[in-house]
């Protein structure tokens, strides 16, 4: 008897074991929906950020209340890795019931935009071929990774809801649906606190907003989405829809829906034009920002100067002026002299950083802006920075430690205009 | 069987007699009164629904699940074990004509019976609750589905009950048991965080298996992977449990 209980123990332990051990090792080797809905997105930006040469992407949005459309947009992107060429073009509803619609080119080397309400075509063009990449991968960022861990946490038992279903050619559908009974309580609380501030912000910033201002009652009704996913793995098109439902002042219920929709299409097959300019409305621009290098920064050398201001009884009052005067200048390095002049009656305002000289060597990156030492006549050290505005044709001059003069009243404008008369 | 009923009838009863029942009820009321307060709160102040009459009792079900139900499991399962071996009263539940495996089923069978009896209290009161102060929100399907939560929750608390017994019968010490369920519980909460691709293995995810239930899809077979390895910890506990206590001298 005492052996027959022995063995009876081990018998269901063992049984036991074997059981957890099995199902934990199936459990772990399975792949949940989610999980594939994860990979294929991975793979999908992986592919679209460095292996197809040419893709479009479609991205639609729709914002209803109660099926009535409040505001919707709808683009579609081209690239062309070959040639680094993309095309944008968008059009779109917007919350106060204004159309609009335009489209955009872009190369190594130009940019056009057009949009409809201004048939003219804005040209950009580029001194220097841009390295301009189109679309970058977001999974390939530093902290995605941390990023992927706290969504899988947050995520948590909602995993389960993701269901995949195959096709016989191997393309994948997966589909999931949340309704208010599955959105754990304090998940829909949150989101719909969230969502409802959201919406009301942007009412208040818009006065003849569409948007009903919900008051009462908010929640998070219903979560849909679904997914394509074809033989290869790429995910073909994803589509979402969030209902928020919630009462406005009157008591009406507003079922506000939001649909999102992204396609991939046309993938290695997408040709991107670059459109034809003939008899149409051309401007035409330089590009001067962007550009790293100055072509020219003889230009800078001379005197830049700006009005010295003070507040005097509830008025400003000109005091002198400012001068900024670079006598030297190359790819480099920036040397020069800062001083000011007041007129007769307020040489009082002039204090120990009235008047320096400063050196700077340009930063690596940008070669217009520069920090700066320099010393003053009284052997003191001054610090600051340079910044040689191409686009403005003015010199930003910033000094550290300025801040004693304003207790005077004197006030301080960093931008210097040159002196060309 | 009729000396396996007087044994489980002679537990229930010891049970019975403590206060903890009394405090169990009076807790689980509380929970729901502050949970519905809060609601209320909730929706007058920020203007959000909160809940609906459904998901009142889910809101309450996914709180209790992970507080107050495995605290009580703890201490009604500590006190059957532990409290019985330091007073020395076991010695008297032994005398009887009973085999120690009978005594054993009929304790744990009194534990999953009070785990049951707080969750059908926490079901009834929270429902009340739910449709008497909250916009009706019930379809059949969802009120089904919120019925049979609250019963699938009872397996994953039994295997908590009889990792506790097992522990209680390893430590001498009630307290011991009781510090070491709730480090136990508390770390693997984090891991189940940390390692949320195996979270599916550890008992504080199991605990909200009913989500499973949820799902419109019914994934049956994660809802079979998940029951079998509760019952494969379950029966390996219980052995092991069973195993101790049997040897145990008193």
């Amino acid at each position: 008897m005492k052996f027959k209980k022995k063995s009876v123990m081990l018998v269901s332990f063992t049984v036991g074991t074997l059981l957890l051990a099995t199902t934990a090792l199936a459990d772990i080797a399975s792949k949940s929906g989610y999980d594939e809905l994860k990979g294929a997105i991975k793979l999908t930006t992986e592919q679209a950020s460095e292996k197809f040469d040419s893709f479009t992407l479609d991205y639609s949005m729709a914002l209803k209340d109660n099926g009535k459309t409040l505001e919707s947009s709808n683009e579609t992107l081209k690239v062309d890795r070959t040639k680094d060429a993309s095309e944008n073009i968008s059009s779109g509803l917007s919350l106060n019931g204004d159309k609009r619609s335009s489209q955009s080119y872009s190369d190594k080397t130009t940019m056009i935009r057009v949009s409809e309400n201004d048939p003219t075509y804005y040209v950009t063009e580029f001194t220097k071929e841009r390295k301009d990449d189109p679309f970058t991968n977001p999974f390939k960022e530093d902290e995605a990774a941390d990023v992927e861990k706290i969504v899988d946490a947050i995520v948590g038992s909602l995993k389960d809801h993701v269901v995949v279903t195959e096709n016989t050619d191997g393309s994948k559908a997966i589909t999931g649906s949340l309704t208010e009974v599955q959105i754990p309580s304090l998940v829909n609380a949150v989101a719909s606190f969230q969502l409802k501030q959201e919406f009301n912000n942007q009412n208040s910033n818009q006065n003849n907003s569409k948007m009903p201002r919900l008051t009462k009652d908010v929640f998070v009704k219903e979560v849909k989405g679904s997914a394509k996913v074809n033989a290869d793995g790429v995910m073909e098109s994803i589509l979402g829809t969030a209902v928020l439902s919630g009462k406005d002042e009157q008591g009406t219920v507003h079922d506000i829906s939001l649909e999102a929709l992204v396609k991939v299409t046309g993938i290695n097959t997408t040709t991107v034009t670059k459109p034809d300019l003939t008899g149409k409305k051309v401007v035409k621009d330089i590009a001067r920002y962007g550009d790293a290098e100055m072509s020219n920064p003889e230009k800078f050398v001379g005197k830049f100067k700006n009005d010295i201001i003070i507040e005097k009884d509830s008025k400003f009052v000109k005091v002198g002026e400012r001068f900024v005067d670079i006598t030297q200048i190359d790819g480099k390095s920036v040397e020069g002299r800062y001083y000011s002049e007041f007129k007769p009656g307020f040489e009082e305002y002039a204090t120990s950083l009235s008047s320096f000289k400063f050196e700077a060597k340009f930063e690596q990156e940008q070669k217009t802006s520069a920090n700066f030492e320099g010393t003053n006549d009284s052997g003191d050290k001054v610090r600051g920075h340079i910044y040689l505005s191409e686009y403005e044709g003015q010199v930003n001059f910033n000094i550290d430690n300025f801040n004693g003069s304003f207790g005077r009243g004197l006030m301080f404008n960093s931008s210097f205009s040159p002196v060309l008369d | 069987m009729a000396v396996f009923q007087a044994a489980l009838l002679n537990e229930l009863e010891k049970l019975y007699k403590k206060k903890k029942v009394l405090v169990a009820i009076l807790l689980s009321l509380a929970v729901i009164v502050i949970g519905q307060l809060v609601i209320v709160g909730v929706r007058s102040g920020f203007g959000l629904r909160g809940t609906g009459s459904v998901e009142f009792p889910m809101l309450v079900l996914s709180v209790v699940v992970n507080t107050i139900l495995p605290l009580f499991t703890a201490l009604v399962a500590i006190d059957s074990f532990s409290g019985e071996f330091t007073q020395n009263s076991m010695r008297i539940t032994l005398t009887r004509p009973v085999s120690r495996f009978k005594i054993y089923t009929a304790k744990i069978t009194s534990i999953v019976l009070f785990i049951l009896g707080a969750l059908l209290l926490l079901l009834v009161f929270s429902l009340l609750a739910g449709f008497i102060f909250n916009t009706n929100s019930a379809t059949l399907d969802s009120l089904g589905r919120t019925v049979f939560s609250y019963f699938v929750s009872l397996l994953p608390l039994t295997v908590l009950a009889l990792a506790i017994a097992l522990l209680a019968n390893i430590f001498k010490s009630g307290i011991a048991v009781f510090f070491v369920s709730i480090l136990t519980f508390l770390a693997l909460k984090v891991l189940g965080v940390l390692f949320s691709q195996y979270s599916s293995l550890f008992l504080t995810t199991q605990l909200d298996w009913y989500n499973l239930f949820l799902v419109n899809s019914f994934p049956i077979l994660k809802i079979l992977r998940q029951f079998l390895i509760m019952l494969g910890s379950g029966i390996m506990l219980f052995t092991a449990g069973f195993y101790i206590f049997d040897k145990k001298e008193f």
